[in-house]
């Protein structure tokens, strides 16, 4: 078991026994003093003399499940991947491109699991290019991975201190974390960077809102409205600021005005992601937000990629569609409707849509056939019932609109528009009474809507029935509207009511006041049209005709939350 | 050895060999591997006993390969005392067969019935032990159940059951007698919507319990539509792509009807897809308010007028979106005071990459969002969270949060790997440190957490009457789960249980609504609430528990009640319930 090893290298000296006894009692100590200090020892190794990657496997998922055209589209890329990884000269360089394109293509299709292992290969082969862990962050953020996000961003601004979208990136990170003050300096410099950045500023107000520097918030937020009056969601954190400083007016006020639509940098990187896969739903995507942009062109030609991938998807010919009305091509845009109705006849958005688009031109029967056709596959659908009442009531029969207009008031409190429909369907039905006593109502279901207390002024003041008309309290309805609002209509009831008291005088100054507010906005047509009534004032007479026949009776919303949402895309 | 032939040879073989030894063992000692993991760590604050104490029961959600929408959604469970012996029983929600296919076509199969389930709590007996007793109980749900509510409707001191759906709900009234009748029709109750949370609260103060049904969105099976992943796969559809549906109010007409004033009350002039709905005094003015979650749209704070109507504050309050001023997907939540600052703050569990959202309350009904700056948002980004609820989980006096979690959409590299509904997420657990500050503490919650389910429904209550909240979690098509606390009663706590009603025994009620600012010996005093509402289509335990911490001694108790009369009690004794009529 003790063997004999020789401790001299190279030595071939026969050892006596009793010096063998010595060697093999201390050669254990120097294996022991040798092995000890190779084990122990936490001395680095000294670098190879070329470089070498440690990598993330990167294989393709079972894409069985993914649309015939990102099959291929992930096929295609992991071949040409491939083909770079096989190649025995290929540049780091280029195997980080390639890995960080399929790491690009494999995060546009969510599989971000390999997605990571080939950005962190294609960061290892170009540790220089800010682009890969610009990405990572992205990626890591939507995991929800807030940690390693922020992680992933700094190292892109360590490569790139002054790209813009990185520092709104970074500094919503440390707004995540609880950290205002360290988001600060990053939107700061953001907004030195490209001082017109909407979303620096943004944050910069949000930094101010979370330390509750409200007076800062209020001039940060209000600087960025500003510089994009239709980014409307900065209007919610404005209202809070403004909650803060007391100022419970402005905050309303801001609040009436809020949007929804998610305010971000522009962000060419991530664009680039959005535009990548060859996905119906992809374009579909990244077409909506084009649209919520306001780039109807790029919106258009997302949709259009997304029909050559998918020509039977009738979503896509509506909302391609829908990009081509907002365009102004109207028939392009009725041709993508019908095929979208030919491809799924039950389709009620492309029916909604087409109707919208002929009751516009005149074609009411039309669209009135396209508004019912939606009722029918959904006879939920809110909007299209209140478009068909519209239509219906606009096209002559509103005694047919009744009954849609009083099915979206039982069902659905928050359209005040149904609740006029309604009251103007009567006043056209001549039933004044009628409207009297429902726009009474109305007035106190809406209490905001200014609308309802000009209509019922007016059917006060010019109802052609003795019984219905009340001066005094037409006058008391319409006064506190005409403080707030100066518009053409509203002076015109003005003038009835002040003319059924009696006081001619009043209501021809009030008259003269309206037909020079309808010169102002171009109106010359109606001036025209109203000038009967300033001589009916001008003779001491009052009015008896509420409205016109040729005067629309529509309701114009004046506060109060919207009523419905559009239809999302 | 072989042949040492002289001693001194011998002694100097034995060194070196034991010098072989010691090279050998200083050589394992410097390149070990780990040492074996110490004795077993403690349990954690929770342990999991479903299964052994009886509570056997997985979920059905039907799934086919339709990704019918509702399926995602539910189960709701409850907590609450069917049979007046003083602990808490179980019920629990089950789905059924969506669309036109055959019960064979599910994956995975039903486990025994489809029928949602009571079991009674046998703890009287001396150990937790749950039976089935739905048979006996008579209860039958027809429809695709969503979750529960639970409350005393007809003051008859039974807690009776509300059971939302797809479909018609049902009304379930108590006989006393350890059997239920559905009185759904009769009440007039069965709100035919997709429904999913519901809250009883007497919010006219007449002494009756009135009902809030939160509605989802406009839905059929005939109706659901296709949606895909980015990849194009199959997958759940978000809620934008229907229309939200409006919710309902009913008011109690005291005669086992209820008459449906959503308009007369105002509360339908704003709606959105709703998902939680909780009822509190927000603005401290003694009348009960209602806060609503929709998912997708803004969230609404229903302000009492005390007058019957309702004026939704939620925009201004600062309480209806996000601080960026979006609508988030806002699925649980619940009201506590987790300042103890004496008015009732708001959690509300979101959507991953979202954040969980903490409303701080004022004392007026005016919010401020805080929760990146207590430290939950962060650890809230990867999840996408149901049921959710304050617990003072250690009894230390601070309300912890625990939220229970699973996806909505699926994860297309598990579809890649042949894993249907791959919508399991952890549960998580945030410990309150007492300044405004959270911790994730799921480490310490116990291994439960670290079991990744779907998770929906999530009740609070004492169930084995020991003095900490333990919690029951219904998991979408898995197994019921019953988290008992290990470690709340290692403090001082005091529980009472605050009821109403007659001098018979037999006709006292809980005290929905009424509370209680409980002032312990060390001086601090923490607002409490006996409610049932809250979480995610669930009920908890009405009974309430406040920790104490290390203080000893009786406790003093000042109550408000629902219909606004105060009254104090001294010496309440602690480490014990008690009863306060």
């Amino acid at each position: 078991m003790c063997r004999s090893i020789a401790t001299r290298p190279s030595s071939s000296v026969r050892l006596q026994p009793d010096v063998r006894l010595k060697a093999v009692a201390t050669i254990p100590i120097a294996i022991v003093i040798a092995l000890a200090f190779a084990a122990c020892s936490s001395k680095p190794e000294a670098p190879k003399p070329s470089p070498t990657y440690t990598l993330r496997k990167v294989t393709l998922p079972d894409l069985s499940h993914a649309a015939p055209s990102v099959q291929q589209q992930l096929r295609d890329g992991y071949t040409a991947l491939q083909k770079k990884v096989d190649g025995s000269a290929t540049p780091p360089e280029e195997l980080g491109a390639a890995y960080g394109q399929m790491g690009m293509l494999l995060m546009a299709a969510e599989y971000r699991g390999e997605a990571e292992s080939a950005l962190l290969n294609a960061q290892t082969f170009s540790p220089r290019d800010p682009r890969w862990p610009y990405y990572l962050g992205h990626l890591y953020k939507l995991k929800g991975d807030a940690a390693n996000s922020i992680a992933a961003f700094s190292r892109a601004l360590e490569l790139q201190p002054d790209d813009v979208p990185n520092l709104i990136w970074a500094g919503e990170g440390n707004l995540d974390q609880g950290k205002p003050d360290a988001a600060q300096p990053l939107f700061a410099k953001a907004l030195s960077l490209q001082p017109r950045s909407v979303a620096a500023q943004f944050g910069l107000g949000r930094v101010a809102l979370a330390k509750q520097e409200y007076a800062h918030a209020v001039e940060y937020l209000e600087k960025a409205l500003l510089l994009d009056p239709l980014a409307t969601v900065i209007h919610y954190p404005l209202a809070m600021a403004y909650r803060g400083l007391g100022d419970q007016a402005k905050a309303q006020a801001h609040l009436a005005l809020r949007g929804t639509l998610a305010l971000k940098p522009d962000d060419p990187l991530m664009r680039r992601v959005d535009a990548l896969l060859n996905s119906a739903l992809a374009y579909e995507a990244s077409g909506a937000d084009a649209l919520d942009r306001g780039d109807f062109k790029g919106a258009a030609d997302s949709f259009r990629k997304g029909i050559e991938v998918a020509p039977k998807e009738p979503s896509l010919h509506h909302k391609l569609g829908t990009a081509l009305a907002l365009l102004g091509d109207g028939r392009g845009a009725v041709e993508q409707f019908e095929q979208a109705i030919r491809l799924d006849p039950y389709f009620v958005k492309a029916h909604y849509s087409l109707g919208v688009i002929q009751a516009s031109t005149g074609q009411a029967s039309a669209a009135i056939r396209h508004f019912t056709a939606a009722l029918k596959a959904e006879p939920g659908y809110v909007e299209a019932r209140l478009q068909l009442a519209h239509a219906l009531r606009r096209g002559g029969q509103p005694d047919a609109a009744l009954p849609h207009y009083a099915e979206i008031v039982k069902a659905d409190a928050r359209v005040p528009e149904a609740r006029f429909g309604y009251a103007a369907a009567l006043i056209q039905l001549r039933r004044y009474a009628d409207a009297r006593d429902y726009l009474t109502e109305a007035m106190r279901v809406y209490p905001n809507e200014l609308a309802f207390a000009n209509a019922l002024a007016r059917v006060l003041a010019a109802a052609p029935d003795d019984r219905v008309r009340d001066g005094r309290r037409a006058a008391s309805l319409i006064q506190p509207v005409v403080a707030q609002v100066r518009a053409r209509d509203i002076l015109e009831t003005m003038g009835m009511a002040q003319a059924e008291l009696g006081q001619f005088t009043e209501a021809v100054t009030w008259q003269r006041e309206a037909i020079a507010a309808a010169e102002k906005i171009g109106e010359r047509g109606i001036a025209q049209r109203i000038t009967d009534n300033l001589k009916l004032y001008e003779s001491r007479k009052p009015c008896r005709t509420p409205w016109r026949s040729d005067e629309p009776i529509e309701f114009q919303p004046t506060g109060g939350p919207q009523a419905i949402q559009s239809p999302n895309l | 050895m072989a042949g040492f032939s002289r001693p001194s040879e011998k002694r100097k073989a034995r060194a070196a060999c034991l010098a072989f030894f010691f090279f050998a063992a200083f050589i394992a000692a410097c390149t070990s591997p780990p040492p074996p993991p110490a004795a077993s760590a403690p349990a954690g604050w929770f342990t999991e006993g479903a299964k052994e104490t009886g509570l056997d029961f997985v979920h059905f959600n039907g799934m086919s390969g339709e990704f019918y929408y509702p399926e995602i959604m539910p189960p709701g469970v409850a907590l609450f005392d069917y049979d007046n012996d003083g602990d808490l029983d179980v019920f629990v929600v089950q789905g059924q067969m969506l669309g036109s296919k055959p019960l064979g076509a599910a994956k995975p199969q039903p486990v025994g019935s489809l029928n949602s389930r009571l079991f009674r709590n046998d703890l009287k007996s001396g150990t937790l032990h749950f039976t089935d007793v739905t048979a006996a109980s008579g209860i039958v749900t027809h429809g695709y159940a969503m979750g529960v509510a639970t409350a005393d409707f007809n003051n008859d001191g039974c807690v009776d059951l509300y059971v939302t759906a797809l479909g018609p709900n049902q009304l379930f009234r108590n006989n006393c007698d350890g059997t239920f009748t559905d009185v759904s029709k009769a009440s007039h109750t069965d709100d035919a919507g997709w429904s999913i949370s519901a809250t009883f609260f007497d919010y006219d103060r007449d002494g009756y319990v009135d009902l809030f049904v939160g509605n989802y969105v406009d839905y059929s099976v005939a109706a659901n539509r296709q949606c895909f992943s980015l990849s194009g796969s199959l997958d759940y559809c978000p809620p934008h792509v229907y229309r939200a549906a409006p919710s309902h109010l009913y008011h109690n007409n005291r005669d086992g009807t209820f008459t449906d004033v959503t308009a007369k009350a105002g509360v339908s002039r704003e709606y959105g897809p709703a998902l939680g709905t909780i009822a509190a005094d927000f603005n401290g003015d003694g009348w009960p308010d209602l806060y609503v979650a929709n998912d997708g749209q803004p969230n609404q704070l229903w302000i009492n007028q005390r007058n019957g109507t309702f004026s939704n504050t939620a925009l201004l309050a600062g309480a209806a979106l996000s601080p960026e001023g979006e609508a988030k997907s806002s699925m649980g939540i619940d009201a506590g005071d987790f300042d103890n600052d004496g008015d009732d703050d708001l959690f509300i569990t979101e959507l991953t990459g979202q954040g969980h959202d903490l409303y701080v309350n004022d004392g007026t009904g005016t919010f401020e969002e805080r929760s990146a700056r207590s430290g939950i948002r962060l650890s809230s980004l990867p999840f996408t969270g149901f049921g959710a609820g304050w617990i003072d989980i250690d009894n230390d006096g601070w309300l912890d949060v625990v939220t229970v979690n699973g996806a909505v959409t699926q994860n297309v590299e598990a579809i890649a790997r042949n894993q249907p509904f791959s919508l399991q997420e952890k549960k998580q657990v945030f410990r309150n440190l007492g300044n405004g500050q959270f911790e994730d503490a799921t480490k310490a919650a116990g291994s439960a957490f670290a079991v990744p389910e779907v998770s929906r429904g999530l009740a609070f209550g004492d169930i084995d009457n020991d003095g900490d909240l333990d919690m029951v979690v219904g998991n979408d098509s898995g197994p019921l789960r019953l988290l008992i606390n290990n470690v709340g009663n290692r403090k001082h706590w005091v529980g009472l249980r605050l009821v109403l009603g007659g001098p018979e025994k037999a006709a006292l009620r809980d005290a929905v609504g009424a509370r209680v600012a409980v002032t312990a010996s060390d001086g601090r005093t923490l607002w409490r609430r006996a409610h049932t509402d809250g979480s995610y289509a669930s009920a908890r335990d009405p009974r309430v528990l406040v920790g104490l911490g290390d203080a000893s001694g009786p406790v003093k108790v000042r109550i408000t009640w629902p219909d606004g009369r105060v009254e104090e009690k001294s010496n309440v004794p602690i480490d014990r319930y008690t009863t306060i009529k």
